[in-house]
């Protein structure tokens, strides 16, 4: 008889070894997922930078294309000391306005020189499509200055009757935005967050179905149930494998944002938030218990299934909620109870948003995000552990 | 050796299907112990039971002296299994197919490299060892489940249908594989529903038909016991009908 009898360490060690290497040997597999972790995150991030860069653009370089200029030269001239563009509008420019081609037409009523005539309010109209959300900051640019220009115009007839400009004007209305420095920041704050917690949901999945379903549809796991390896052994050897899959695909995700924004020639849209060094811990260290529970319910979901087929069918129900949460989130208008720390995915993705604001992690929040993932991690792997040491995992073969 | 004393296996809700119903027989070491019965018989499930993958529902077995459901583990250490499921990983090499077993048996470092090239020469897979097993013949992949069987030298085997498949070059060469081991002193328990299969190579036969053993010994004595004068008559007499028969 041979002398050597093997610890449950080593054959758990020698699974999460066989396990690394069928994963990387399944080249295109873990190529496509390996690529595409480092690569989505500057790829989305050059074109949403390049979007706000874009509107901010501009909103900055206003062109106006104005009919009846001759109406009003005093509104001209105060409109292009403003920097603003003035452009003789085409004929057609309502069927413009529809199809896109222009944003916002200024329409200065031929009455405008008799009405101010008249000491009668005199009509400037701002024509526009407000469902196209492209053009909405230059409306609210020509609107804007039009009441600036109202407000001078009212200012000097009140110093001309010897009357302060104050008391016609008794409000100061300061606008302080504490979405600081730009809104359009808050999209790409969104958009980090989601796909640094999509990454650790995505990571481990075609290695632990592989590991699972795909072991019953080879065959292959009657004959490793006759090894001396416990279900236990064997279930933690594959879970352990497959985490370590998955933390790879976060680093690569994460690793793709890091160099990206502090290296890639973005264009200056004022991003309201870092992602140095710093925040590439504090988001490793929030998805730490994502990248842990994900593989282990998705070997739970392997192992109820037959083939892998039939294993991704029953993965995208879960993947569809679990990217609907932060979503939800996201529109959900009102300050997060404090409970939210506790569900998986949401609890995390309120933590991402903290550190990408780059403020400190909360502890006691940290901590309760990872008790919930943690506990179901463990009963999932529990689970897997019964269900392929039931008997009729060998009849479904 | 194996001692198997009544035991019993029913499936289905309400346990209706009896596929093992009180089976007691034994397969002494350095035999061939041929486990032969038509299709449905409860050949793979008695199998499964003395491989300590199905718990019976009763009676009891030992093999070298372990029990198949108390000492499950350690008879694991104990015995090779050629299973009715036999899938290789198809990403891996043959060698690597069988160093995993190997290493799952607890071997390591020089004795386990020495096993490995002492199967891989025995079953002739030297020219195959380095390739991945995803474009191996029947024959090949078989070889090389017989060899993860073997990989931690078990003194008894177990094999489910092992010449299924196979062409008729594979199957000699598996005949003479399972000789050599009884050779070394092995005890081995071989099922198959190919009576010439059984006739070929085995030293003693228990027949098995709906989960009852119906006859049990050399081919001379099923021969004498059913007064006909082959083995396939004698088969077929035992059984009680000519279904399942398979040449």
């Amino acid at each position: 008889m041979h002398a050597s009898r093997g610890s449950a360490i080593a054959r758990v060690a020698t699974i999460v070894r066989k396990e690394l290497v069928d994963m990387f040997r399944d080249r295109r597999t873990a190529m496509v997922t390996l690529l595409s972790a480092i690569a989505a995150g500057p790829i989305f991030l050059m074109l949403i930078f390049n979007l706000i860069a874009n509107q901010a653009d501009r909103a900055r370089d206003l062109t106006l294309p104005v009919v009846g200029r001759e109406h009003a030269p005093a509104l001209a001239a105060f409109l292009e000391r403003q920097e603003v563009t003035l452009t003789e509008a085409p004929a057609d420019y309502e069927a413009r306005l529809k199809s896109g081609d222009l944003d916002v037409v200024l329409v200065i009523d031929p009455r405008f020189a008799r009405d101010v005539g008249d000491g009668k309010q005199a009509t400037v109209r701002l024509v526009y499509d407000r469902s196209r959300d492209r053009a909405r900051p230059l409306i609210d640019q020509a609107e804007s200055l039009l009441r600036a220009y109202s407000r001078l115009w009212g200012q000097q007839r009140l110093v001309l009757r010897g009357i302060a400009a104050s008391v016609a004007s008794p409000l100061t209305i300061e606008d302080v935005d504490l979405a600081t420095p730009q809104q359009s920041g808050a999209l790409v704050l969104f958009l980090v967050a989601y796909y640094g917690l999509f990454a650790s949901v995505m990571g481990g999945m075609a290695v632990s179905l592989d590991s699972t379903a795909g072991e019953r549809e080879r065959q292959s796991l009657e004959p490793l149930l006759t090894t001396p390896a416990r279900p236990a052994e064997i279930v933690a050897g594959k879970w352990l494998a497959a985490c370590a899959f998955n933390a790879l695909v976060v680093l690569l995700t994460l690793t793709g944002f890091y160099l990206t924004l502090s290296f890639a020639p973005l264009p200056p849209v004022g991003v309201p938030f870092l992602f140095g060094a710093r925040e590439f811990l504090r988001f490793l260290v929030v998805l730490v218990p994502m990248i842990l529970l994900l593989p282990a319910v998705l070997l739970y979901v392997g192992s109820r299934a037959r083939a892998y087929k039939e294993a991704q069918a029953n993965v995208s129900v879960l993947l569809f909620v679990v990217s609907l949460l932060p979503v939800v989130q996201l529109f959900l208008q009102r300050k997060e109870p404090e409970w939210i720390s506790l569900v998986p995915v949401s609890g995390q993705y309120s933590l991402l948003n903290v550190a990408l604001r780059g403020e400190a992690l909360p502890l006691a929040q940290l901590a309760l995000s990872y008790v919930v993932p943690l506990a179901l991690a463990f009963v999932a792997l529990a689970a897997v552990a019964r269900l392929i040491s039931r008997e009729s995992i060998l009849a479904g073969k | 050796m194996i001692d198997v004393d009544g035991l019993a296996k029913s499936f289905g809700k309400r346990g209706e299907v009896h596929a093992v119903a009180g089976v007691t027989f034994d397969a002494p070491a350095g035999a061939i112990t041929g486990l032969l019965g038509p299709n449905g018989a409860g050949k793979t499930t008695l199998l499964r039971m003395l491989a300590t993958l199905v718990v019976p529902d009763a009676g009891r077995a030992t093999i070298g002296g372990l029990d198949i459901v108390r000492d499950r583990y350690a008879l694991r250490e104990r015995i090779g299994v050629l299973s009715d499921a036999r899938g290789l990983y198809l990403r891996l090499t043959a060698r690597e197919n069988i160093r995993y077993y190997g290493a799952l048996h607890g071997l390591a470092g020089g004795a386990l490299d020495a096993r490995v090239e002492g199967l891989i020469a025995a079953l002739g897979l030297d020219a195959i060892a380095d390739r991945r097993a995803q474009g191996f013949s029947q024959g090949e992949r078989m070889k090389v489940a017989i060899a993860r069987a073997l990989v931690h030298d078990p003194m008894t085997i177990l094999l489910d249908e092992p010449t299924n498949g196979l062409d008729i070059m594979s199957v000699r060469a598996l005949r003479d594989q399972l000789r050599s081991l009884r050779g070394e002193g092995k005890c081995l328990l071989f099922s198959s529903h190919v009576m010439q299969e059984v006739a070929a190579l085995c030293d003693r036969i228990v027949i098995l038909a709906q989960g009852r053993i119906v006859a049990a010994g050399t081919a001379a004595e099923l021969m004498a016991q059913a007064g006909t004068p082959t083995l396939e008559d004698a088969f077929v007499a035992l059984i009680g009908s000519g279904e399942g028969l398979a040449a």
